[in-house]
Parts: C-alpha cells; structure tokens; sequence
C-alpha cells in the first residue's frame, strides 16, 4: 500500500513537471483558429505538423538554430580545453603564486556579470567584435566572459588529482613530455568528467541569453535564446503555435544531450556530495 | 620543484581573468565615479551617480522589488527541491525515470521556460487559469496583474530550478549513514521525527550551501523579466538585474549603471556574508 502511494505520488509530481512541456508540445501542433478557443483544448484536434515547417521558412528558427550550434559546440570545446590546461597546472604542477591564484580564479564565481558587463561591453567594441559571432566564441577559449571557467577548472583539478601520480612518472621515463601525457594518457582517463563539464558548458552557452543580447544586433546572426525572445516580445502579432514551436525545436538537442549523458550527471552530482 | 611550463598552461585562463574579470571589475568601480559615453573620454563627477541613485524613489521601489523576489522564490524554492530529493531518495524500480523528469526543465533553457509560461499565465485562453476554473476557481491576471507578475515569475522559476538543487539534495541525503535511521526506528520513533532530528541536521551544511548558491541566484533574476514583462505592468517586475540593463542600454547612462551594479555586487556580498554570520545558529556541525 505505501508503495502504491509512493508511486502515485511520484507520477502525479512528474505530471506536474511535464505538463507545461506537454503543453507546448500540443500547442505546437495546433492551428492558429484553435488557440483562441476557450476552454482550451489539450489535445489538437488534426496536429498540423506543418508549423514545423513553416517556422523553419518564414521565421528564422533554422538560422538560428545553426548560429547556436557553431557557437555551443567551438565554444565549448574552447572553454573545456581551457579549462582542462589550467587543471592540470593545479592539480600536478608546483609554481610560485599557485594557492593565491586557485583562490583569486574560485572567488571570480561570486562577481555577478552585472558588475562586469558594460566594461566588456566596451572590450568587444575595441576588439571589433560587436555584432560578430567571435563575441560569443573567442571568449571562451579564455574560459568565458563571464568568469564560467572557474568552475571547470575546480571539476577538473579534482578528477585530475586522483589519477595515480605512479602513471605520469611511468609515462616520463618512457620519455613522454609532460603535454604528451596530458594529452594522449590524462584526457582520455577523464574521459567522465570531461562529458560532464562539457554537458554542463554546451548547456551554459547554449542557453545563455545575456551575451547574444548584448553583443549581437543582426537578426541573422542570432541564436535560439535570442531569436526566440524577440518573436516572443512580438508576441502581440504573432501566433503561439509558431513560437511553441519553435521553442520546442530550441530544447530537443539540449533535453537529448541530456538523457544520453544523464548517468554521468547523476554520478557527478552524488560523487560531489560525498566529497564536499 | 617549480615548474616553469606551469604558467603556458594557465595562459588562457589567465588572460580571460585578466581582460574579463579583473579588468572589468576595476574599470567598473573607476568609471561609476563619472559620465560615461561609449567613444568619449569619462568625465569624473564624485559620488553624483550614486547620490542621484539614493534620492531616486524608482531605484528603491527596484531594491524592494527585488528584495522580495528574493523572498518569494528561496524559501519556496528550497523546500520544494528538498520534497522532491525525498520523494527520489528511495531507489525503487523506475526511480530514474523520475529523477530524469524533475531534472528536466533544468536543462530547459530560462528562454523557453519563460515563454512557455508566458502562454500557460495567458489570461484568456491560458491553461493554467482554464484549470482553475474548472475547479471553480476565478484565476488572476498573472503577468498582466501588478500584484501577481513577480509571484508568477518566482513560480516559473522554481518549476525551472527545483530539479538542481533536489540533485544536490539528494547527494547529500545519501551520505547520511543508515544506521542513525535504523537506532531511531528502533527506538520507535516515527517518520516526522527521524526527519526532523536525524535528516535535517545531519543535511543542515547541504542546505545552507544550497540556501547561499540559490540567494545568489535569485537576485540576479534577469532572463524572466526580460522574456516575459520587460519590468512592466508598470514597474512591478523591474529588478536590479533589468534594472542595470535598461540604465545602461535603453537609457545609455553607463556610469549610473555601472554605479548601480557595484551597490547590487555589495548588497550580494552583504546577504552572503550575513547568511555565513547566521551559520552556526543552525547549521549542524560534526
């Protein structure tokens, strides 16, 4: 009996997560006649699978969408490798400045990107970048204009120092470089947590809405978070079957990427909690 | 032994730190102390873009708006994450079916969150006030409502977030050592009271860290204005956050904003520090 309860409960907080994805699932296969009905139906009448398609021609949504893949996938392989050199530094390396310097990189999470958002507003201007997509990749192989590095270089130095220390001796006398046992030994060791930190970081630059809107201004230039807030604001001319739609094709990546990586999460997450 | 090489490896991040953090965070603090445009040299006024702050009615109205956002979704917020690590913490069959669901709108980007709540909160035709009415409820105006805009914002917001901190929570009520739960029952005690004396304050450090990250987190509440009131009706949902924004690109008045956000980085820092003082009054320590 209280197992029974215990499932009950468990679907009916699920149905309360889902409904408003199911929601725009449906919405997004309604015609425009249909919304305007009340109440509301839950389910179209005939799904008109159409919008899909009409997004993708008349608003954009494909040249968005291609925006936000060059920009998530060359960014996040920057940013991780960035993040990755760094780790290795402090996890294997000793240098002068090492324990000031791992403090001032961890406290640059608590500087809001409201204090540090005009000044690199201003920088993107001098460097030519404004309204370009280098404003929104070239950072990253820096580890992000708004200090996101930090965090992968903390995940990271943590995987990095609990691979033996024997192994990177072994690999030195057999005449590695230290870069070549990063390369071809440390990396793919970490492949864990690698995939988590460029789930998390795909996931960062994917969605993220502040750089786009403060550096872009072309229409064609635009990711999804973007492209779909202005259709969104243009809401009073627009249709909702179209702009469901459209958000719907913007989370399928991220909501798959999710599911195929979602057993490293969850250990990453329990891995952390017996740690801290 | 020091090594030398270490410094090309820090290269990258030491230049994004450079050029991205500190940069910014002492031009910003220079340049609140003046009239800026963009292409023209500063010219220094003193505290003038902080006076002008304080004696503006709107900036307080925003600190207050914000401030009870802040007040509306942390409590809310952490209470619903922790139910749900609960409600997951057994590991029955399918549990992660379930844990994938609540982690879902996590990925979701804000973006589309907002949008797809901008059309549940629909007035008219939305679903959510169609459900109320079902059960004979007469459903406010949400976004349109200066009284409900912000509440149906934290709400989006903690349907969005819930399912990170519930991961943390549950990280956290897996390290609680079985046996403590075994000696209580044991000794007869019931559910409630295993809750309340072993569960909370052996999970009291996870929640306190969740209480600091999650405050954080809400007062700089940005994307949801912006994607679904622009601050508005009226100003109801203009947060410090949105606030700084339209100073700075709407308005162009750099300096004032830039003014602002350092009074937002200190009234950040004060909370944390105020949360850390609070600390050992209830957070359980071994």
């Amino acid at each position: 009996m209280k197992r029974v309860l215990h499932y009950v409960l468990l679907s009916l907080v699920a149905l309360v997560m889902l409904s408003p994805l199911l929601w725009m699932l449906a919405t997004s296969l309604e015609s425009p006649d249909a919304l305007l009905h009340f109440p509301p139906r839950l389910l179209p009448a005939s799904p008109r699978f159409s919008n899909y398609g009409t997004v993708v021609r008349e608003l954009s949504i494909g040249t968005y969408f291609f925006n936000s893949i060059k920009i998530s996938v060359i960014g996040t392989f920057g940013e991780v490798m960035a993040a990755a050199l760094a780790a290795f530094a402090f996890a294997r390396m000793e240098f002068r400045g090492k324990r000031v310097l791992f403090a001032v990189l961890l406290s640059t999470m608590m500087i809001p990107f409201q204090v540090t958002m005009i000044p690199v507003y201003v920088i993107m201007r001098y460097l030519g970048w404004l309204d370009s997509l280098a404003s929104l990749i070239v950072p990253h192989f820096f580890g992000g204009a708004f200090a996101s590095g930090a965090f992968g270089v903390f995940l990271l130095r943590q995987f990095f120092e609990s691979v033996p220390k024997e192994l990177e001796d072994a690999s030195r006398i057999d005449g590695a470089s230290r870069f070549r046992f990063f390369s071809t030994i440390l990396l793919p060791l970490s492949k864990p947590a690698l995939m988590v930190l460029s789930l998390f970081v795909f996931m960062g630059i994917w969605n993220d809405l502040l750089s786009p809107v403060l550096f872009l201004s072309s229409e064609d230039k635009m990711p999804l978070p973007f492209g779909l807030a202005v259709l969104q604001n243009a809401q009073h001319t627009f249709r909702y079957d179209l702009l469901m739609a459209g958000t719907l094709i913007s989370i399928v990546p991220i909501v798959l990427l999710y599911i195929f990586l979602q057993r490293y999460v969850t250990n990453s997450f329990l891995q952390a909690g017996l740690k801290g | 032994m020091r090594t030398r090489s270490a410094y090309l490896y820090l290269l990258p991040i030491l230049i994004g730190l450079t050029v991205f953090t500190a940069g910014p965070v002492l031009a910003s603090l220079g340049l609140s102390f003046t009239h800026y445009d963009i292409g023209q040299a500063p010219t220094f006024i003193g505290t003038s873009n902080y006076r002008e702050l304080f004696h503006s009615d709107l900036f307080w109205q925003v600190l207050l708006n914000t401030c009870y956002y802040v007040l509306l979704y942390v409590p809310a917020s952490i209470i619903v994450s922790l139910a749900l690590a609960l409600l997951i913490e057994r590991r029955v069959r399918g549990i992660a079916f379930f844990r994938t669901v609540y982690f879902l709108p996590v990925v979701t980007s804000i973006v589309a969150a907002a949008i797809i709540w901008s059309w549940l909160y629909n007035s008219d035709v939305g679903l959510l006030n169609y459900l109320f009415s079902v059960i004979g409820i007469n459903g406010p105006k949400w976004l349109e409502d200066p009284h409900w805009a912000l509440p149906a914002i934290a709400l989006m917001s903690i349907w969005k977030n819930a399912g990170y901190n519930m991961m943390i929570f549950l990280a956290g009520l897996t390290s609680i050592p079985k046996d403590y739960h075994e000696a209580a029952r044991l000794d007869g005690s019931g559910a409630w009271h295993r809750f309340r004396h072993i569960t909370l304050p052996l999970l009291s450090p996870v929640t306190f860290f969740v209480l600091v990250v999650t405050t954080i987190g809400a007062f700089q509440v940005f994307e949801q204005t912006f994607v679904m009131t622009n601050g508005g009706p009226g100003v109801s949902t203009l947060t410090l956050s949105y606030y700084i924004w339209q100073m700075a690109f709407r308005f162009f008045d750099l300096g004032g904003a830039m003014a602002l956000g350092y009074i937002f980085f200190l009234l950040v820092l004060a909370v944390t520090g105020l949360q850390f003082l609070a600390r050992r009054k209830w957070v359980f320590q071994q």
